[in-house]
């Protein structure tokens, strides 16, 4: 939306460094990176893939980051990282993403290499099978230990498909197994086997040693993080939650079934508490006074909940905005206008009610406003100049301002009315007074 | 909106997936008999066992639905690909944020309206996908201008471009976006309704099948609206 938009709202921050699970190849790093930094995640494989190529920089940098970047989703993160009144409650959908079966094609790569070892040893290479097998078993049991920090999704899977086994446990034996093992035969492979067992014991009980003392801190610790991080999480969600839904939809249902026999009250009630509900499931907000389509929907709840003279029944009025920037003096003459334009469909005019407000970006920019209802419309040129609403409030407001407004009005298509304002570097401007409450009462 | 229906005789099979019973039987209630309903679901797999089973002309999938891998109706879509020339998906949701309508439309649904529609502008609307044509509402135009930042003045030149729109796609786009129908959009341009829906069918197109960067992104990233 870099281009639609004329100053994004709050500026683009830097989705933080994760490695997403879906859509990975091998340990989702490229692509946490690509997303990271806003490049496409080709040009970050084959940077990885080149500096693999060159000494092996890029293999050792995708180990690192593979072990010390935590797994997630970065837009997620970055979600959760706002504060919970601020982002949308419904969840989100998950994205699709074709995986190409890499544990296949890595297994295949593994067994053709073991071929070509083999071939080669009949034509009569010589290997240090003395090296490479205790290389092989200490590389293994590292990775072993280590994969279970990548652990996480496949416990997932693993407690979905049914019994849970303690596969973190085993993979630590595992790994720790092998690379005791792999460390022995690659140090000692010279010594006797009685110097080598009885070393061995020492080194097992000086970390056992160690591991004993140590525990208890770090257990607290890890106890700890965990504890506060869901607390907090939790007490914020549940605080912004009860305040702001539940009060709300009790409120309102309470004052619906009070005035059941008001059927337009009725209506109203519910088309307002409809409006918040969606805008509290479905859409993030943005903090107040820096958004132009915030400004424009509080202006629209206005006059839907607002009970005009003459006004019958409760009306919903279509928005749709395309584009955003920061509200200014220009705009807020535009909405004011804006709110005046409505307020006339919804007392003159025939339902349904469409408001469109487009942002055109650059400088100077413009912003335009079409508000259209079904009803007869009226001919500009018959509005008696003493009708202060349309000829001020509308016309006035937007031409001081440098725009124009048009309205066009046809029994077929019924009235639109069309509202520009030019923003960003539109001279002096004289000062526009600021909308009574009263003016609506005007539009008569 | 009757030419779409009039190739095929009778009325237009449809399956129903909401996982609101209350919102099935109300749906069920204000259809009229263009339309018949064959079979309801209220999950991602019974709706993909249901649209394989029955095979309906149109599925009115909710976007926000339970089961699965969460990825709600686009993934019954996706599951669906196989019988996407026999069933043709239009989405209905309570929500109208972006990034779920987009999911929804880049999976593969012909249209999107949302839950406050009219039961004879559903109608309209089924017709209208069973017949191959696309649904746009005035949110998901905004949408589609928003998205592919045609508001800067980013205009395509030749028509099989797919990263832009071209300039009579803007001006059909803006005029839905406003609130007309087809009809006026028709009559606005003084074009036949029938261009109208090749072009709102091209955007359609373009909106599913453009690996334009901002795209996917503004979908993810979309904080307002």
């Amino acid at each position: 939306m870099s281009q639609s938009t004329g100053s994004e709202v709050g500026g683009r921050e830097r989705l933080p460094l994760r490695r997403p699970v879906h859509g990975r190849r091998i340990g989702g790093v490229c692509l946490g990176l690509a997303a990271h930094l806003d490049v496409p995640v080709r040009l970050v494989r084959a940077v990885m893939l080149l500096l693999t190529v060159v000494g092996g920089v890029g293999a050792a940098l995708y180990v690192f980051w593979w072990v010390t970047v935590p797994s997630g989703d970065p837009a997620q993160v970055a979600e959760d990282l706002r504060p919970a009144a601020m982002a949308r409650l419904a969840p989100r959908l998950r994205d699709d993403t074709r995986q190409v079966p890499v544990t296949d094609i890595g297994i295949g790569m593994l067994l053709v290499l073991v071929a070509a070892t083999l071939v080669a040893v009949r034509q009569g290479v010589q290997i240090q099978w003395s090296w490479v097998l205790p290389t092989l078993l200490l590389l293994g049991g590292i990775a072993l230990a280590w994969s279970q920090l990548d652990a996480g999704q496949r416990e997932l899977w693993r407690s979905r498909a049914g019994g849970r086994t303690p596969v973190s446990v085993l993979r630590l034996a595992g790994g720790l197994t092998l690379v005791g093992a792999g460390v022995l035969l690659l140090i000692g492979q010279d010594e006797p086997p009685g110097v080598l067992v009885r070393s061995a014991v020492a080194a097992v009980a000086v970390l056992a040693g160690a591991a004993l003392a140590l525990a208890p801190w770090w257990l607290r610790l890890v106890s700890e993080l965990g504890d506060e991080r869901a607390a907090r999480a939790r007490e914020s969600e549940r605080a912004d939650i009860a305040a702001h839904l539940h009060d709300s939809v009790l409120q309102t249902l309470a004052l619906i079934r009070a005035r059941s026999d008001q059927p337009d009250e009725v209506a109203r009630m519910a088309r307002a508490q409809e409006r918040e509900l969606r805008e509290w499931l479905y859409s993030d907000r943005a903090p107040a006074g820096t958004s132009l389509a915030t400004a424009l929907r509080a202006v629209v709840a206005e006059v839907e909940d607002g009970r005009m003279p003459g006004q019958t029944g409760a009306v919903a009025i279509d928005v749709v905005v395309v584009g955003d920037r920061v509200p200014d003096d220009d705009t807020r003459a535009l909405l004011q206008a804006t709110r005046e334009a409505l307020v006339n469909a919804v007392v003159h005019g025939r339902p349904p009610v469409s408001l469109y407000l487009e942002v055109s970006p650059g400088t100077p920019g413009t912003v335009e406003v079409f508000v259209r209802d079904r009803g007869d419309g009226f001919d500009l040129a018959d509005v008696p100049q003493d009708r202060f609403g349309v000829r001020e409030s509308i016309i006035g407001r937007v031409t001081r301002r440098g725009g124009t407004a048009s309205v066009r009005s046809d029994p077929e298509r019924g009235t639109e009315v069309h509202l520009t304002v030019p923003v960003d570097g539109s001279g002096a401007l004289v000062d526009d007074p600021p909308a009574s409450p009263r003016a609506a009462t005007e539009v008569t | 909106m009757n030419e779409p229906a009039a190739g095929r005789p009778g009325p237009v099979d449809v399956v129903l997936v909401d996982d609101h019973l209350m919102f099935r039987t109300g749906v069920r209630a204000s259809l009229d008999d263009r339309v018949r309903v064959v079979g309801e679901a209220a999950s991602v797999e019974e709706a993909i066992a249901a649209v394989r089973h029955y095979r309906p002309s149109v599925v009115l999938l909710d976007v926000h639905l339970p089961g699965g891998d969460g990825g709600g109706g686009a993934e019954v879509i996706r599951a669906c690909a196989d019988v996407l020339c026999d069933s043709k998906f239009l989405a209905l949701s309570v929500s109208d944020a972006a990034e779920d309508v987009v999911a929804v439309i880049r999976a593969g649904a012909r249209g999107y309206v949302t839950k406050a529609i009219s039961g004879p502008d559903l109608v309209d609307a089924v017709l209208r996908v069973a017949g191959g044509d696309a649904v746009f509402s005035p949110r998901l135009a905004g949408f589609v201008l928003d998205a592919f930042g045609v508001v800067g003045g980013d205009v395509a030149i030749a028509d099989d471009e797919l990263d832009r729109l071209s300039a009579r796609e803007r001006e059909v786009m803006r005029l839905i976006a406003r609130g007309y129908s087809y009809r006026e959009v028709a009559s606005e341009l003084f074009i036949s309704i029938k261009t109208v829906e090749t072009h709102v069918s091209a955007v359609l197109r373009k909106l599913q099948l453009s690996s334009r960067h901002e795209l996917t992104r503004w979908a993810a990233a979309r904080r307002l609206l």
